[in-house]
């Protein structure tokens, strides 16, 4: 029982960082229609970046989530003009697959780049604060202010997205972009910057993970394929959705490592995904 | 003047040409050329973290080894100096296959040494069989590699997986308290699982009960279910059979999940897990196949080189397996007297040559008896903790850090 409880515990914990990389692409799927396949790989140099300027500068995690998010902002916001936005002129065709393209291109660009100047190896940020142990239950003290602070920045997104101008045009934009531009939104802008509103959460995420997790520059598709999985089974643009469908594949894995095999914990996301869209050809969740 | 312009850039592509098309040694059999050693080193790729300075350590082993004059074939009656065409194979087979095949096809080199990784090791061997070229691998430490039936194939890991943990093994027999169980925990690969396979079963012969073996898959991140299990199992020692890479989430996980027990064993204690885990590290036992201090044949040299190429034993552990390819080689042509493949290979064949480390004897597959010293972190520092006679420092037994 205290094994399946620590499991459990785990589980939640890592659906939690699942489902903040989901937040973002999920955002940007739902506005600007583009499958960001280089969004995992964001989260991987920004959790290197962060890594290193701990290791250099002490800087606290927090202050690094601060500068982190406005820099991915202006990069990403300047990246979608100048790379994606062209694309949008093209026919359905060209267009779906230059984003493809741009976007596995980049991800390629970028994990090498940060490899070469920054090694390929792991980094972390060990933070390690005092264990609190329950009889056999040991829980990480660093890992409950992480769940703490996904709560926080969940709960955050949720009142931007549904209390702020900027949050009621993303949604207007995602449910009805022609009626949306009727109604005064103007959709390229907002577009542009729903996209790099939704990289700069990769910051926010990116440093909680590294406080748990070591990244490396080469990690960042598979967790891409994972935020694909929670979007198919939350649902485009539902935040409360991807949350639960996070914490829903973190104890799946967790418990596929308990009761079968480790070894096949990493590849359970694109079973589940596999499987859910054969089942739910239009997926499970609800749109927002 | 035309025409003065054609034939000076006629004469210019002739000439380069003739150049390119020239093999980078002389005649095989020469007593006035350098003797030409081929190789590859993983220089960029998944696997330069543990191999990215051997290309200047390559070079300096080669100047170091010629200022005393080179290899001594007597059938020439004086040294020959050596010298070395080297690539980078970039970590990928295909690579080193092609790389192989244009050393033996355009650069005409006399012998091969290297390649290392199992994963190289594999589909490498057939190219020097195919030309006849004796090769001296590095670190290709699994034996089906060695099981095929290949004639000109050598191989100089350090530890190969049979020995890998024997002298643990043996000093965990001799340590009071005497453990009872162990818990094995193997990263998903064919060398790893080759140790564990081997190691559980010589657990079981010693008298240690396994409690358990798990496998995990290097992209896996959260260790949580794996080390629940550890944690119920209670085992004396745990073992992890991995590469370095793959285990620092495990290793940082099981300090924050607070598992415990008289002994964590990694089979890849190295600088860049200590790099990368900290402190987490502290009182974890390992092997490492040599270090500069232990005396033995060459010792002097390899210490020289590995300072001037700026290699540290901790942070490249496999550096002896590379550099004994370099040795073994030129043992096998002094011994041969002449620089010719096939008396090269006859020289090989079940050879017992001399390492820093001690002897190294090759069984007829070209497969040899390497070991490896069991280290222990203790207050920042990788000591030498057995055998008791080359210890640099003394064993902590059981690991305070994991009480």
């Amino acid at each position: 029982m205290e094994v399946l409880l620590q499991v459990l515990i785990g589980g939640v914990l890592l659906g939690g960082l699942y489902a903040l990389v989901a937040f973002g692409l999920s955002l940007i799927y739902g506005v600007v229609r583009i499958l960001n396949f280089a969004h995992g790989t964001l989260l991987a140099v920004s959790g290197v970046l962060a890594s290193l300027a701990y290791a250099s500068w002490q800087l606290h995690p927090l202050l690094i989530a601060v500068l982190l998010a406005p820099l991915l902002f202006v990069c990403a916001y300047g990246y979608y003009q100048v790379l994606l936005r062209p694309l949008s002129k093209r026919n359905h065709f060209e267009s779906t697959v230059g984003t493809v393209l741009v976007t596995v291109g980049t991800l390629m660009i970028l994990s090498d780049l940060t490899a070469k100047a920054a090694g390929a190896t792991q980094r972390n940020i060990p933070l390690r604060l005092e264990a609190l142990e329950f009889g056999e239950i040991v829980i990480s003290t660093t890992q409950l202010l992480i769940l703490l602070g996904i709560a926080l920045l969940t709960v955050v997104m949720h009142l931007i997205l549904t209390c702020t101008w900027f949050g009621r045009a993303v949604r207007a934009v995602t449910q009805d972009p022609v009626g949306a531009q009727i109604c005064g939104v103007q959709s390229t802008r907002m577009k542009a910057l729903t996209f790099a509103f939704g990289s700069a959460t990769v910051a926010v995420a990116a440093v909680l993970y590294v406080l748990s997790f070591p990244v490396d520059p080469y990690m960042g598709f598979g967790l891409t394929v994972k935020a694909f999985t929670i979007i198919v089974v939350g649902g485009v643009g539902n935040l409360p959705g991807a949350l639960l469908a996070g914490i829903f594949l973190g104890v799946a894995e967790g418990l596929t490592g308990l009761y079968w095999k480790p070894e096949w914990a990493p590849a359970l996301s694109v079973v589940l995904m596999l499987l859910i869209l054969v089942a739910f050809p239009k997926g499970v969740g609800v749109k927002a | 003047m035309k025409t003065i312009k054609q034939i000076i850039a006629a004469s210019t592509v002739a000439l380069t040409s003739a150049l390119s098309v020239l093999p980078a040694h002389a005649t095989l059999g020469s007593c006035s050329e350098a003797i030409v050693l081929g190789t590859t080193i993983s220089e960029t790729g998944p696997f330069s973290t543990l191999a990215d300075r051997w290309r200047k350590m390559t070079e300096v082993f080669a100047e170091e080894f010629n200022k005393g004059g080179g290899v001594l074939v007597k059938s020439c009656n004086k040294k020959l100096p050596i010298k070395f065409v080297i690539y980078d194979d970039q970590s990928v087979p295909a690579t080193a296959v092609a790389l192989f095949e244009k050393m033996a096809t355009v650069d005409k080199v006399d012998f091969f040494v290297g390649p290392d990784w199992s994963s190289l090791g594999g589909p490498v061997p057939p190219v020097a069989e195919k030309h006849k070229i004796p090769m001296v691998m590095a670190n290709v430490a699994t034996p089906s590699v060695y099981d095929r039936g290949l004639k000109y194939i050598w191989g100089t890991p350090f530890p190969v997986v049979p020995n890998w943990s024997a002298r643990y093994f043996e000093m965990i027999g001799k340590v009071s308290p005497k453990p009872q169980t162990i818990f094995f925990i193997t990263h998903d690969n064919p060398v790893m699982k080759g140790i564990t396979a081997t190691w559980s079963k010589k657990a079981e012969e010693q008298g240690l009960k396994v409690l358990g073996n798990e496998t995990f898959s290097p992209e896996l991140k959260d260790f949580t279910a794996l080390i629940a299990k550890v944690r119920a199992a209670k085992a004396d020692i745990i073992y992890l059979s991995s590469y370095d890479n793959a285990s620092v989430p495990l290793v940082q996980q099981m300090r924050q999940l607070k598992v415990r027990a008289m002994d964590v064993h990694h089979t890849m204690l190295t600088g860049a897990l200590h790099r990368q885990v900290g402190k987490d590290i502290e009182g974890m036992t390992g092997e490492l196949s040599w270090y500069p201090g232990v005396k033995g044949d060459y010792s002097d040299l390899v210490e020289t080189v590995m300072k001037r190429a700026d290699v540290s034993m901790f942070d490249y552990i496999w550096t002896l397996g590379r550099l004994t390819s370099y040795l073994t080689m030129i043992q096998a042509i002094e011994k041969a007297g002449v620089v010719d493949r096939e008396k090269v290979k006859e020289a090989l064949f079940k050879a017992t040559v001399k390492s820093p480390a001690g002897d190294v004897t090759f069984d007829e597959r070209g497969f040899p008896n390497t070991g490896a010293f069991t280290v222990q972190m203790n207050g920042g520092k990788v000591n030498v903790v057995w055998p008791p006679e080359v210890a640099t420092g003394k064993l902590v037994w059981p690991s305070p850090t994991w009480k």
